[in-house]
C-alpha cells in the first residue's frame, strides 16, 4: 500500500466514524482527523463534484457525482452533455444507491462441490479460470475422454468505447470467441432493416429539435427507446417552437403516446399499412428526381383508403390528414420502434420506416447515421438461440457472463422458449464465470463469481453517439474488495500469460485515448466528463435491389386473433436491469399509480364484458404462458387489448421474432378470465379522474380563466409580509411528461425512506413529490401534476398545529421544525392536496453506516411529520455563497432536486416577490392556475396549464 | 405566632436545596463537557504563550461547516524540532511514526437529533470571535464546553446581533 492510497483509506475511516455516529445519542463521539492533508484539496464538509458517465442503461447520458467527505451522495445531470443536456431520468438518480447496497457482492465466490458458494481470493478465481481456459477441452475430470474440442465464449451486456477494445484484446490473447453482446432490447429490427436498406447495420440518432413534424410509431420514446432523457429534453425544447407537431400512432397506452400533439390508436399489425398508405402517398409526390420510389411503391398494397382505414384502424380522414401533413412538413421525422417493431411484422415495420425516411429526406437531416448509436457488436435473440444450441451440442467450454442477466426477468415461469432452454443448458458449458455487482439470477448458476466494482469506483468511456465522447470516471475508493471489468480482463489476461505485471485499466484508457484523440482532448474529458467532436456529414445510399427483394418477401397477415397482450416497455425497471433498485419499485408506474407488483391494465370496454373492476383478479394467458394477475382498468386502452409490463413481475411472457431477432411485445390471441379473487395492489391514487373536485380546473371543460382564484377569498389571518424573497415554483403541464425523475431525485436528496408494499397497502407512502395522473371524467385527455407541498400563503396546516411545529416563515416558506413536531398529524388532515408524510416508524435505512445519506439533510425519526422543504439545503447553500459575494440570491441559482433533473425543464423555481425573475414572469402568465385555488389557500407552487395538446372526445 | 414560623423556615431549608441544586445545575455543563484527550493538548501554551492564530490550526474554519481538526503531519511540522523531549510531544511523535491518526473526543457538540446545521464558515465570517463560542482557551490547558449550545443560547446572541431567528436558518 503506497502513501496515497493509505492517505484516502485513513480519510474514508474518519468519515465513516462521523457519519455512522450521526442519529445516534452517544456520550463521547471521536473526531478523527487526517494523518496528512488529502492531496486532492478536499475539505471536510464540502462537496467535489466528478464529472462521469451513467451506466443504468446503454444511454450514456453525462452526469456529475456529489462527492461529500469521500462518499457518493448525489448524480445529477451535466448541464452541457448533449445527450441528457443536465437532466437525469428516475433510474438514472436511483442507480447510487447501488453503491452502497448491502447486497452488493463483496469478494470473488466459487462453488464448492454441494453447490454453494464459497468465499475465495482473486488470485485464486483467476488461476480457475485460467487453468480452465488452457484445458481446450474442457474436460472436467481429467480422464481425458471427453474427445471434443471446445470453444470458450465471452458474453457481455452492450459494451462501449475503450472497454469493448480490451474485450478484444481478452479474447484475443486468451483464445476466447466473443459473442454478438446480449440486450433485451437490441433493436435488431432497426438495425437489420438499415442494413437491408443502406448498407448500414445502425441505429441512427434522432433529432426532436430539428423537426417540425414527428410521426412516432410505436416507440416508446421516454420511456425506453434508445435515449429517453435526450428525447425528453429535445421535446421540451421542440414545444416552445410554434411550428412543431406530433403525432403518435400506438396499439395501446403509453406514457410517450399521451404526451403527444395528436395520439391514434393503430390496430395492432396495421403499421405494415399505414407505412404502406403513407409510401403510396409519397410516391406520388416523389415522380421523379434521386428520391423517387415509384418502382418500390407498386410492391406494396394498393387498397383503397377505406381498405387502409380499415386494416390501421384509422380513420380515413385521419390517414388522409396522416399523409397529407408529411409530405407538407418541411424537416419531418418518422420513428418506429418499441411495441412496433418488436412485433410479428416487426422488420417490415423498420424497413418500411427506413424507406419512407429515405423518401421524405430525413437522412443526414432529422435521421443521422454520421451520429449513429453505438449498437454495433449488440446480436440479437437468434444469436442467443445459437448459443442455446451451441451449448445443448456441448461445444462450450469456458462460458463468461459479463454484466448480463438473461434470467432475471424471465425464465423462471412457464413455457419452453429460447431463455428457458438457455437456461436448461446452461450446466453444459465446462465452466461458467459470472461478473457482475449482484448476485443476480444468473450469476447465482455460475461456477465462479466475479464482483465487479460500481461505475462510480471505476474507469471507463462511453460512446453514446458517433460524436460523443464520455469518460467514467470514479468518484469514490472501491469499498469492497472488488474490480472493474476493465481491470478483470487485463488481470485475467495477464494470469493466463503468466506475466508479472498488470497494467491498471485507468492506464491502459488513458493511454488508448491519448493515442486516439492527443491529451488535449483527455484534459478537456476528464475535467468537463465528455468530448463532442465534429462528424463528416455522411452520404447514405439506398441499396435498391436489397429492398425490392425484401418488398417482395413481406407477407401481409391480416389474421389477427384479438384479444391482444401488449408487453409494454417499464419506466421505471427498462429491460429489468433495474428491478434490483428498491427506489425504482417505491415510486408509482406513473399511468397508473401503482407501486409494487404487477398488474394487467384492461380496457373499460374489457372490464365491463369481464365484470370485473379494480383489483379483482384475473388469469391472463397467451401460447404457453400463463399468469394470475390483479386488474386496473386503463383508461384510453382499445377493446381487445390488454397491457402488462416488461419485468414488473417475476413473470413475463418471452418470445422472440425470428426475422429480426427482436424481443416479441405483442402476442396475439390472449385469453383473460375472472379467479373470482381479489387482490390488493398498492395503487396509491385514491382515485385516477378527479371526481368532480376540479383538481385542475379545466380539465373537461371550456376555455375558462382560474388565475388569481385564491384572490380575495375572505381570510381570517393577516397576509404574511415577504421582505426580500417568496419562493415559488412554477410547474408547466404542457411540459410535465409524467417521467417520475423528479421524485426518485427528491428521494435520494432528501433521504426520505423507502418503506415497502406493505405500508404502501396502508397509504403510508413517503414521498415528497409524486406525479399524480388526471384523467379527465369525458374524453381521454390526462394530464400529469406533480403533487408537492403547496407552501400555501393561508396553509390549513399551519392553523391546526398545536405546537407551532409548522409554521410561515418570512420567505413563504411552509416550515417543518421536526423537533418541534409531537406527532398529533392533525396537519396531515387539515392538507388538502395530501403531501405531509408522517414517519410511522424508524425506517432502517438499506444501506450499512448510513452511507448513502445526503449529510445536508436530516434524517427524521419515528413520530414527526415531514414533507417537501423546497430543497432548503439548497436555498440555504445559495444564500452562503451569495453572503460570500455580498450580494442577493440571483434568479436561477437555487435549482431544487426535482427541477434540476426534469428532462424537459418543465418545473422552474425563484422568487415570486421579484416581478422579473422567472417564476414571477410566469406566475402571472394567462396559463397560470393554482391547485385546487378555489379553497382559497393561495398556494405558492402555480402550474401552467396544458394547452398543446390537441385532446379528442 | 409560633407555629406560623415552621413554614418560612422550612421554606428557607427546603428551598436552599432547591437553589443550590438550580445553580449547581446551571453550571453543570462548564464543567461536564471536558474529556481527556489522547494527548494532553494545550490551548494554553499554543495560544496564549506561542500566540497562534486559531485559524492556523483549525484552518476550514473560514470555508466549511467544519472548523477542521490539524492533521497530525500539521503538529510534526513543528514538532519535528519543538519541543521534541517533553513526554506529550512523545506521545505525538509516537502517532505519526506509526503513521496512525488521532482520535479526538468531541468536545463541542449540538445534539444531533436537534436537527441543527451550524455553520463555522458563517459566523467567522460575520466577524464573531471564536471566543464567543468556545471562550478563552488561551487560559485553558484541557479544553472544556463553556457555552450550553442549546437553543436558547444561540437564540439570544442572533437576537442581540440581529441575526435571522427564522427556524430554517438552522433547523432543516
Amino acid at each position: 500500500m503506497n502513501r496515497r492510497e493509505f492517505v484516502r483509506l485513513m480519510g474514508l475511516a474518519s468519515s465513516a466514524s462521523l457519519l455512522s455516529s450521526c442519529g445516534l445519542e452517544r456520550e463521547t463521539e471521536k473526531l478523527i482527523p487526517y494523518l496528512v492533508p488529502p492531496d486532492d484539496g478536499v475539505v471536510p464538509g464540502v462537496s467535489v463534484h466528478f464529472n462521469t458517465t451513467c451506466t443504468e442503461c446503454p444511454a450514456g447520458c453525462g452526469v456529475s457525482a456529489k462527492v461529500m467527505d469521500r462518499r457518493a451522495a448525489k448524480l445529477e445531470g451535466i448541464e452541457t452533455h448533449p445527450v441528457n443536456e443536465g437532466a437525469l431520468c428516475i433510474r438514472g438518480q436511483a442507480s447510487i444507491s447501488t453503491l452502497y447496497h448491502p447486497d452488493r457482492l463483496r469478494h470473488p465466490f466459487i462453488k464448492d462441490g454441494q453447490g454453494d458458494f464459497q468465499q475465495t481470493t482473486w488470485d485464486n478465481a483467476y488461476s480457475i479460470i485460467t487453468d480452465a481456459l488452457k484445458n481446450a477441452s474442457g474436460d472436467k475430470t481429467g480422464s481425458g475422454v471427453d474427445p471434443k474440442p471446445r470453444k470458450h465464449v465471452f458474453l457481455s451486456g452492450r459494451t462501449t468505447g475503450t472497454f469493448s477494445e480490451a474485450v478484444d484484446s481478452f479474447c484475443k490473447e486468451t483464445g476466447v470467441e466473443r459473442l454478438p453482446e446480449f440486450e433485451f432490447y437490441p433493436y435488431s429490427a432497426i438495425r437489420e432493416a438499415n442494413r437491408i436498406l443502406f448498407g448500414r447495420a445502425q441505429v441512427p440518432s434522432y433529432r426532436i429539435d430539428e423537426a417540425d413534424l414527428v410521426l412516432s410509431i410505436g416507440a416508446d420514446l421516454f420511456e425506453t427507446f434508445v435515449n429517453p432523457v435526450s428525447f425528453a429534453a429535445q421535446f421540451g425544447r421542440s414545444k416552445k417552437r410554434s411550428s412543431f407537431g406530433w403525432i403518435h400512432l400506438e396499439p395501446h397506452v403509453s406514457l410517450t403516446g399521451l404526451q403527444a400533439k395528436e395520439r391514434h390508436t393503430i390496430a395492432p399489425g396495421g403499421e405494415i399499412y399505414l407505412l404502406s398508405h403513407l409510401l403510396r402517398e409519397v410516391s406520388k409526390v416523389n415522380v421523379a428526381g434521386d428520391r423517387h420510389i415509384a418502382g418500390m411503391a407498386e410492391l406494396l398494397p394498393d387498397l383503397l383508403p377505406r381498405g387502409f382505414a380499415e386494416k390501421t384502424g384509422l380513420g380515413v380522414e385521419t390517414l388522409d390528414a396522416l399523409s397529407r401533413r408529411l409530405i407538407r412538413a418541411r424537416r419531418p421525422l418518422v420513428i418506429a420502434g418499441g411495441v412496433s417493431t418488436m412485433q410479428p411484422s416487426g422488420l417490415d415495420v423498420a424497413v418500411l420506416t427506413g424507406l419512407l425516411q429515405w423518401a421524405t429526406g430525413m437522412l443526414g437531416g432529422t435521421v443521422r447515421f454520421e451520429e449513429a448509436v453505438d449498437y454495433d457488436r449488440v446480436g440479437s435473440f437468434r444469436d442467443v438461440e445459437q448459443l442455446e444450441q451451441r451449448l445443448e451440442s456441448g461445444d462450450i467450454g469456458v462460458l463468461f457472463l459479463c454484466r448480463v442477466d438473461p434470467f432475471g426477468t424471465t425464465a423462471g415461469g412457464s413455457g419452453s422458449h429460447t431463455l428457458v432452454k438457455l437456461k436448461d443448458n446452461f450446466e453444459k458449458a465446462t465452466l461458467r464465470i459470472g461478473m457482475g455487482e449482484f448476485m443476480t439470477k444468473t450469476l447465482e448458476m455460475c461456477d465462479v463469481v466475479l464482483p465487479l466494482s460500481h461505475t462510480l469506483e471505476s474507469w471507463g468511456d462511453a460512446r453514446p453517439r458517433g460524436d460523443i465522447l464520455s469518460v467514467v470516471q470514479p468518484a469514490v475508493e472501491p469499498i469492497h474488495d472488488t474490480r472493474s471489468d476493465g481491470d478483470v480482463l487485463i488481470q485475467l489476461t495477464r494470469a493466463y500469460q503468466g506475466a508479472a505485471t498488470a497494467l491498471s485499466y485507468q492506464e491502459f484508457l488513458i493511454g488508448r485515448l491519448k493515442v486516439r484523440h492527443g491529451s488535449a482532448t483527455i484534459e478537456k474529458l476528464l475535467s468537463e466528463g465528455f468530448v463532442k467532436r465534429r462528424v463528416e456529414p455522411l452520404t447514405v445510399t439506398l441499396d435498391r435491389d436489397a429492398l425490392t427483394h425484401h418488398l417482395r418477401r413481406i407477407i401481409y397477415d391480416d389474421s389477427h386473433v384479438k384479444p391482444v397482450l401488449v408487453v409494454a416497455p417499464s419506466i421505471r425497471f427498462f429491460d429489468g436491469r433495474s428491478r434490483g433498485l428498491p427506489l425504482l419499485s417505491e415510486i408509482p408506474d406513473p399511468l397508473t399509480t401503482v407501486s409494487y407488483g404487477g398488474w394487467v391494465s384492461i380496457s373499460e370496454a374489457t372490464a365491463e364484458e369481464l365484470t370485473v373492476k379494480d383489483t379483482d383478479e384475473v388469469t391472463v394467458s397467451v401460447s404457453g404462458w400463463k399468469t394470475a394477475l390483479p386488474v386496473k382498468i386503463q383508461k384510453g386502452l382499445p377493446r381487445g387489448v390488454m397491457m402488462i409490463q416488461w419485468a414488473s413481475h417475476d413473470d413475463t411472457p418471452f418470445d422472440f421474432d425470428r426475422m429480426s431477432g427482436e424481443m416479441m411485445t405483442i402476442y396475439e390471441g390472449a385469453a383473460i378470465a375472472k379467479t373470482g379473487r381479489s387482490v390488493a395492489i398498492p395503487a396509491l391514487s385514491g382515485s385516477l379522474t378527479p371526481e368532480g373536485r376540479k383538481v385542475i380546473p379545466y380539465l373537461g371543460e371550456e376555455d375558462q380563466h382560474h388565475h388569481g382564484e385564491s384572490e380575495g377569498h375572505p381570510t381570517f389571518y393577516p397576509k404574511h409580509e415577504h421582505k426580500d424573497y417568496r419562493w415559488g415554483m412554477v410547474i408547466d403541464l404542457d411540459l410535465c411528461i409524467g417521467c417520475s425523475a423528479c421524485a426518485a431525485a427528491c428521494y435520494i436528496e432528501n433521504n426520505i425512506p423507502v418503506v415497502g408494499a406493505k405500508l404502501h397497502l396502508d397509504g403510508r407512502e413517503m414521498s415528497w413529490i409524486r406525479i399524480e395522473p388526471v384523467y379527465a371524467e369525458e374524453g381521454d385527455n390526462v394530464e400529469f401534476l406533480p403533487m408537492l407541498c403547496q407552501h400555501c400563503e393561508n396553509a390549513p396546516c399551519e392553523t391546526v398545529c398545536p405546537v407551532y411545529a409548522t409554521y410561515h416563515n418570512p420567505e413563504g416558506l411552509n416550515a417543518q421544525v421536526y423537533n418541534r413536531c409531537v406527532g398529533t398529524r392533525y396537519c396531515s388532515n387539515n392538507c388538502p392536496y395530501k403531501v405531509r408524510r408522517f414517519n410511522w416508524f424508524d425506517f432502517k435505512r438499506p444501506d450499512d453506516k448510513n452511507a448513502t445519506v445526503n449529510p445536508e439533510v436530516s434524517i427524521r425519526g419515528k413520530g414527526v411529520m415531514e414533507k417537501c422543504t423546497f430543497c432548503i439545503q439548497r436555498i440555504r447553500g445559495a444564500r452562503d455563497t451569495a453572503k460570500d459575494e455580498k450580494r442577493k440570491i440571483k434568479d436561477g441559482e437555487v435549482i431544487p432536486a426535482c427541477a434540476q433533473t426534469c428532462p424537459t425543464n418543465a418545473i422552474h423555481f425563484g422568487n415570486l416577490e421579484d416581478e422579473t425573475t422567472e417564476v414571477g414572469r410566469l406566475a402571472k402568465s394567462e396559463r397560470a392556475f393554482q391547485a385546487l385555488g378555489f379553497l382559497g389557500t393561495d398556494p405558492g407552487v402555480y402550474y401552467l396549464r396544458g394547452v398543446w395538446k390537441k385532446v379528442h372526445g | 405566632m409560633k407555629k406560623y414560623l415552621g413554614i418560612p423556615v422550612g421554606l428557607a431549608f427546603f428551598g436552599f436545596f432547591v437553589l443550590a441544586y438550580l445553580a449547581l445545575a446551571s453550571d453543570w455543563h462548564r464543567h461536564k463537557r471536558a474529556p481527556d484527550q489522547p494527548i494532553d493538548f494545550s490551548h494554553k501554551i499554543h495560544v496564549g504563550m506561542v500566540g497562534l492564530e486559531c485559524l492556523f490550526c483549525h484552518e476550514t474554519a473560514d470555508k466549511s461547516t467544519f472548523a477542521g481538526i490539524p492533521t497530525v503531519e500539521k503538529c510534526m511540522s513543528c514538532h519535528k524540532n519543538v519541543a521534541t523531549n517533553r513526554p506529550e510531544i512523545q506521545k505525538l511523535a509516537a502517532y505519526w511514526n506509526a503513521q496512525t491518526p488521532m482520535e479526538w473526543n468531541r468536545v463541542h457538540r449540538i445534539r444531533v437529533r436537534n436537527h441543527v446545521y451550524f455553520s463555522h464558515k458563517r459566523h467567522v465570517k460575520a466577524n464573531i470571535d471564536c471566543a464567543a463560542c468556545h471562550g478563552e482557551v488561551e487560559y485553558m490547558d484541557k479544553i472544556r464546553q463553556i457555552s450550553s449550545l442549546e437553543m436558547g443560547w444561540c437564540v439570544q446572541c442572533h437576537r442581540q446581533k440581529e441575526a435571522p431567528t427564522d427556524c430554517l436558518t438552522c433547523h432543516r
